[in-house]
């Protein structure tokens, strides 16, 4: 319509009052957007500089002499609490609890919607509905009964070695998040994969079983290889709330070897000796969000993508 | 024995009977048609047949096997869906060889079961193509290859040719009827199109709200209709369905038509049913189709029982092969086939012929045919 009505309206000269929209909804983008990546600029750059410049020069000035050596010492040297050994260690450490938690709350949540959808029972809404409660509940209210649970399981983990000579993982901190993780993330992910699959055609399914593949069958070959979208959102979401997490982590891994890397990055921040380094707690920090930020870079066409799934065409 | 039994079959849903006691049967090679209107549960019978739904009462035998209980996959069944159900994660081989592939056939004669049928379909070309690749009628025979790979005892077509425009309808209409001729297979086929009910069956079950209403040979529904509901159901145009009383006397009974303005116009019947003496001077429902009305000319030679009556003309819609006129008889637009070349003009009054011998009468209580 509006196409329509601007040529005879910029023919009486002047400019147009579309033009004047555009104007101001860019102008105002801009800024927010320049409001939203000057942290991450200053970051970047006080990441790239040496402490005499930061000291003495502006915040918002480029480096004038670019240097890694603080990625270097953050990675490698700075103290982490009494430890002086880098950030690395405890890289790893996220990597090992955020990938397994990841791919099991993904898959038992891709599981949940297979069922809640295609082989629904009675009373399934009330499970879904009870699953998405999960969404709601805060953070905080789980943490003491939480803890409980997972001395509990140290416990019972305790017993098995002593029993059999083998733990099973139970009481190791990392294996702890993992399933703190897994079970908050489930009703997110329970909720993402079962209103993909609501509108995914049951026909499919009802072809599946005529051909006579089982449950599990049409689960790995007719369901999975058709969720790539959501499973990329689920991926996202997950992968960022779980290693963005610091309430959980710092709770039931706060000390110790096993602490992740946003538990460190609090500790490098805090380490009070000395002159306090921004470079290198730049570093940290940038170091700390690469993963998410890669996450987005390599998945994010698939986000938007699979977000809008199902809202268009039923 | 026939070799698909459906015995008092039943389903319910809750308190809600979706399936209210249905009889069929279907002999070997036969072409069994579902039809009716939306939400008649012609879709949840062929679900029960299929396995894809349970039942609630009755029995389900195929080749005199008891199918009742068994899964899908073991009843020797296969089934072509209305949305096609192409598996979009895999070839066309793949989708055609996935069941194969579950029931652990080695490749090497999976290869050749698709060969086979790729051949039959002529879908050679489209086998290392994904669904989204191939057109609506392409996608179709995909679906009928993947069915036919099986060589099963039964088939089962859920409205599939719903999602195809027109012409192309029409075209896979006749690939159906063509497969069905060669193969010699038994079908059972659900559609809420009668035409296609008509053209492709060997036996129509027109049903309504969970019950069968007729179940019959095509001709027979076409003709004999049992009630009120089917004769309406089948034949495009509608049958013509005319509000009447019964006139005359003793063996000699007319229909009488009421019209606007005019005075009545009164139909010998020469054969009338016997059951149409007890509603003499009653009111009844006067079926006749608008092939059975139609210009005195082109009225059929050989029918022993045809009545002339002069018609205002309201309407004329020239259809190309046929020209049909609208008058008003009994209150109700009345539709009669005239030939293409048929000179009639709307607002004139024009002899139509009734072809009585094709006319049927129903009881406007009951809506049951008077016989």
């Amino acid at each position: 319509m509006s196409a329509i009505a601007t040529p005879a309206r910029q023919s009486t000269g002047g400019i147009s009052a579309r033009t004047v929209n555009r104007i101001v909804i860019y102008g105002l983008l801009a800024l927010f957007a320049l409001f939203y990546l000057m942290p991450l600029f200053v970051m970047l750059v006080t990441s790239f500089k040496t402490m005499d410049e930061i000291q003495n020069g502006n915040m918002l000035a480029l480096p004038q002499a670019p240097t890694f050596e603080p990625w270097l010492k953050a990675w490698g040297e700075t103290c982490v609490g009494l430890t002086c050994a880098g950030i690395k260690g405890y890289f790893w450490n996220s990597i090992k609890m955020v990938v397994p938690a990841v791919l099991i709350s993904t898959l038992l949540g891709a599981l949940n919607g297979y069922v809640l959808t295609k082989w629904r029972f009675r009373g399934h809404t009330l499970v879904f509905g009870l699953m998405l409660f999960a969404c709601f509940i805060p953070f905080q209210s789980v943490l003491l009964p939480m803890a409980t649970i997972l001395g509990s399981l140290g416990r019972f983990g305790v017993t098995l070695r002593n029993a059999t000579g083998f733990s099973f993982g139970l009481g190791n901190p990392t294996v702890n998040l993992v399933f703190v993780h897994v079970v908050y993330g489930l009703g997110f992910t329970t909720l993402f994969f079962r209103n993909y699959y609501e509108a995914f055609p049951t026909e499919l399914v009802k072809a599946a079983q005529v051909d006579g593949a089982s449950f599990f069958q049409i689960f790995r070959r007719i369901m999975l290889p058709n969720s790539m979208p959501i499973f990329v959102v689920t991926v996202i979401y997950q992968f960022t709330n779980i290693w963005n997490d610091f309430l959980f982590a710092s709770a039931y891994a706060g000390t110790g070897d096993a602490m992740p890397m946003t538990v460190a990055l609090n500790n490098v921040v805090n380490t009070s000796t000395g002159v306090v380094e921004y470079n290198v707690n730049m570093a940290a920090a940038m170091i700390a969000a690469l993963p998410t930020l890669l996450v987005y870079v390599v998945a994010g066409r698939y986000f938007v993508r699979g977000l809008m799934a199902g809202a268009v065409k039923g | 024995m026939a070799f698909l039994e459906i015995n008092g079959l039943r389903k319910r849903f809750g308190s809600v009977e979706i399936l209210k006691g249905i009889d069929l049967d279907l002999e070997k090679g036969g072409f069994l048609v579902l039809v009716g209107p939306s939400g008649c549960g012609k879709s949840t019978l062929l679900n029960t047949i299929a396995g894809l739904e349970t039942i609630t009462e009755g029995e389900i035998r195929v080749d005199g096997r008891t199918i009742n209980d068994l899964h899908p996959s073991k009843r020797d069944i296969a089934m072509v869906f209305q949305s096609y159900a192409l598996y979009p994660n895999m070839t066309v081989a793949g989708n055609i060889a996935f069941g194969m592939e579950m029931r652990g056939v080695p490749a090497a004669e999976r290869q050749k079961a698709i060969d086979k049928v790729a051949k039959v379909l002529q879908i050679g070309h489209l086998l290392q193509r994904k669904p989204s690749q191939l057109s609506g009628g392409q996608r179709q025979r995909v679906a009928m290859g993947r069915a036919l790979v099986r060589d099963p005892k039964l088939f089962l077509f859920d409205e599939p040719l719903s999602n195809l425009d027109a012409k192309l309808r029409v075209d896979m209409r006749i690939e159906i009827k063509r497969l069905h001729a060669t193969t010699g297979t038994t079908i059972v086929y659900v559609t809420h199109d009668q035409i296609e009910a008509m053209t492709l069956a060997t036996k129509i079950a027109v049903m309504r709200d969970g019950e069968v209403q007729q179940f019959g040979t095509p001709a027979e529904i076409y003709n004999n209709p049992t009630n009120l509901f089917v004769a309406d159901f089948m034949g495009s145009p509608a049958m013509n369905l005319i509000p009447a009383t019964i006139g005359g006397n003793g063996n000699a009974l007319s229909v009488v038509l009421q019209r606007e303005a005019r005075e009545p116009i009164s139909l010998p019947l020469a054969d009338a049913p016997t059951g149409l003496s007890a509603f003499h001077s009653k009111p009844i429902i006067f079926g006749v189709r608008p092939e059975a009305l139609t210009d005195p000319e082109g009225a059929e030679r050989n029918a022993s029982n045809i009545a002339t009556a002069d018609c205002h003309i309201e309407v004329v819609e020239p259809a190309g092969s046929d020209t049909f006129a609208v008058t008003n008889l009994g209150g109700k637009a009345v539709v009669a086939r005239l030939r293409a070349d048929a000179n009639i003009q709307p607002g004139t009054v024009t002899p139509l012929a009734f072809n009585l011998t094709k006319a049927v009468f129903f009881d406007p209580a009951t809506e049951n045919r008077i016989l």
